[in-house]
């Protein structure tokens, strides 16, 4: 932290809090998810269970969806990192004039609603059906087609603006210098421009990759009748809850955690090997540290670990602990259940004992009066306490202490 | 057109001429069968009947305004409360959550810019990162979880004395907003980030060292560096959560609909896709003014956003 520029204390608890609100949701979601209570919780803690990811991969909706979503999101990356690309190389080339507006025209599908795209796209596509004469089970009503139309549309912009910034840092000279060379200009583009964007078209596509997949907004609209895996999820979201979800959370997190780890040692090694140093390096100099820490290494490191992790999950059984979380359960309901029959009971001999009161025979109000008193000694002979509304009130509350629910 | 024809020379001088041809192409296919025709083609349905499949393109098959008629009156011609307020509400509510995300967002994105280094910031960036790469239902979901009537956030306080019947977070749209300002937070420190890293460190110091207040030298030296960042992420941020769709279907009160879970019901469940899509088309115009009027007010372009 630079104390000179606003570091401190201050600045430092804010990140702690904002990091916290950042991650405290998707670790309590985590946590449901090895819960055996059936809504996703964490108080009260019942049983640790794996028997949540079960339930996830039984899921048929779930997992057909997982394969339309795989489909859809090949067919977007492989159109809309060209696409992107071609609108990139034309802003980069424009007059300022033509370029702005270009770039607002371009830049609009990201900023409409998603909602908004996903119709346009049906009623446009539907529209062309029409005027063609096709049927309903033509390409123009399939939901695949259609939610690949709708994603292309804006997905194309993010791959454009990776490819701006990367082009921004091109040196035209470059390009130059190879057409004098005597290059032809689709040389230059093949041998100079793309092998520069090269890194690029990898982020593009995998950010392309992450938007397709993600996308509901538009999705729900574009897919008709069948779904993809997010628009599969949210229906199970929206019309009741269970751990699974919280155990998919829990796959898709631990991707994304390994994912980070293996960049970070690429981007480690990577600088480290660029600045020359890796020799004195204490890590990236020792012949055994240097392979462990290769990102290849660190992927299979990972890898391992979750399928131990995994096999140790799929043999634990927790059906010793629910039964005895169920036998608690009934032996609760029991009670509750005693406790009301008693209750009854003392009403009705209270409403009984009330009867000779009025006719004033105080000495023994019911033949129950007895039965309990040899329960519970220290209680009176019933209608001398004549605060309690039910004469036998005290001998009860010793019996059941938990009446009251 | 000229302008067109020289760039496409240039074009093909520089990169060849099948490269010209694909990008021209290409970019001619995305903003005219992509972007252009479908938004007309949606505005030119909304002014329609909604007919049975046989009489489409048939005598009965004219414009009306009708569909727009029934979110300002309704169908007994008194004014349409019930829509208009959802429209308003869902208004005001994605200003809200774009106020709160700049709130929390500017300080981690000047802590990142200007205080935080080596490992820490590039801890930071990746911790920022990572959540965002789970999926948007699910993060929902989370909230969900954390607000329900037996979530976290009840047992605690329930268990400290603090409240003694579960509070109802849903129906009072806590977890709603809670969710939405997560949901893109992303979307507000990147562009504040970018702008703010800008800054020379130095003018940050020459108006500490003249004695300027922590307060005075965010107000008068860094903010109006930050300004364009602020448009660009309020811009996103107030478009994407105008039109979000999934949060106020997971998170939402029953009783409490967002304006897109109105077109959606015109879609799914009352199947007059024409009605869908005039309020389309109505959400779409009131976001771009707003959004506009709001630039005009702060004096920035369009072109800054995205960077």
């Amino acid at each position: 932290m630079n104390k000179q520029t606003g570091g401190g204390p201050l600045a430092v608890g804010y990140s702690l809090l904002f990091f916290a609100f950042l991650f405290g949701p998707l670790i309590i979601m985590v946590v449901t998810a090895f819960n055996s209570s059936s809504f996703p919780r964490i108080t009260p803690w019942e049983c640790f269970t794996t028997e949540w990811f079960g339930v996830l991969f039984g899921n048929s909706r779930l997992m057909g969806g997982l394969l339309n979503s795989v489909v859809i999101g090949f067919g977007v990356v492989c159109i809309a990192v060209p696409v992107g690309l071609a609108g990139a190389l034309a802003l980069s080339e424009l007059g300022p004039r033509l370029r702005a507006t270009l770039y607002t025209v371009l830049i609009t599908p990201i900023l409409v609603p998603g909602v908004v795209l996903g119709i346009s796209t049906i009623v446009f596509w539907g529209a062309v059906g029409r005027g063609v004469g096709a049927g309903y089970d033509s390409l123009f009503f399939n939901g695949m087609f259609l939610t690949l139309a709708g994603q292309v549309t804006f997905v194309s912009a993010y791959a454009m603006l990776v490819f701006m910034a990367r082009l921004q840092r091109f040196d035209p000279t470059l390009t130059e210098a190879a057409l004098d060379l005597g290059a032809t200009p689709g040389q230059a583009f093949r041998k100079i421009l793309l092998p520069f964007l090269a890194p690029a078209i990898g982020s593009a596509a995998f950010l392309t990759l992450l938007a397709s997949f993600e996308n509901y907004n538009t999705t729900v609209f574009t897919i008709m009748s069948q779904s993809t895996f997010t628009t599969a999820l949210a229906s199970k979201v929206r019309l009741g809850t269970d751990p699974s979800l919280s155990a998919l959370a829990v796959i898709i997190i631990g991707i994304t955690l390994i994912g980070a780890m293996v960049n970070e040692a690429q981007t480690r090694r990577k600088d480290m090997l660029r600045s020359g140093r890796a020799a004195q390096s204490r890590v990236y100099g020792n012949p055994v540290l240097s392979v462990l820490v290769h990102p290849l290494s660190v992927f299979f490191l990972l890898i391992a670990i979750v399928g131990f992790l995994s096999w140790q999950g799929s043999q634990q059984d927790a059906g010793v602990c629910k039964q005895q979380i169920l036998d608690g359960k009934r032996a609760r309901q029991e009670e509750l259940l005693e406790a009301q029959r008693e209750r009854m009971k003392a009403q009705k001999a209270a409403e009984e004992a009330t009867k000779p009161t009025v006719s004033t025979q105080p000495a023994s109000p019911s033949a129950f009066g007895g039965a309990f008193n040899s329960l519970a000694p220290k209680a009176e002979p019933a209608p001398a306490e004549s605060a309690n509304p039910s004469p036998f009130g005290g001998a009860f509350n010793n019996l059941t202490p938990t009446t009251d629910d | 057109m000229g302008a067109l024809q020289a760039s496409f020379t240039s074009f093909t001088n520089k990169h060849g001429l099948g490269v010209a041809c694909f990008i021209g192409l290409t970019v001619f296919f995305w903003v005219v069968f992509l972007i252009v025709l479908p938004q007309l083609a949606m505005v030119d349905f909304s002014f329609r009947y909604n007919l049975p499949q046989s009489q489409i393109g048939g005598a009965n098959d004219v414009y009306t305004l009708d569909n727009y008629a029934y979110f300002f009156q309704g169908n007994d011609g008194t004014i349409n409360t019930l829509d208009i307020g959802i429209l308003v509400k869902t208004l005001v509510a994605a200003l809200i959550v774009t106020l709160i995300d700049i709130a929390i967002c500017y300080p981690i994105a000047f802590i990142l810019a200007h205080s935080a280094t080596g490992v820490a910031a590039r801890l930071m960036v990746i911790g920022l990162i990572v959540p965002f790469w789970v999926n948007e239902i699910l993060r929902a979901f989370a909230f969900r979880v954390l607000f329900g009537a037996t979530g976290l956030v009840n047992g605690i306080g329930m268990n400290m004395g603090l409240w003694d019947v579960p509070i109802d977070f849903i129906r009072a749209d806590v977890a709603l907003y809670s969710g939405l300002v997560y949901a893109y937070i992303l979307l507000m420190i990147f562009p504040i980030f970018n702008a703010v890293e800008a800054l020379d460190r130095n003018q940050i110091e020459a108006a500490r060292d003249m004695g300027a207040s922590w307060w005075r030298v965010h107000w008068r030296v860094v903010l109006p560096i930050a300004k364009p960042g602020i448009a660009s992420g309020a811009t996103m941020v107030f478009m994407l959560t105008a039109g979000a769709l999934a949060a106020p279907q997971i998170l939402g009160g029953p009783s409490n609909l967002w304006f897109t879970q109105l077109i959606y019901q015109w879609f799914n469940q009352s199947a007059n896709w024409q009605r869908g899509s005039a309020y389309a088309v109505i959400l779409l115009l009131v976001c771009i003014g707003f959004v506009m009027m709001m630039m005009r007010v702060f004096k920035v372009s369009i072109g800054e956003i995205g960077r």
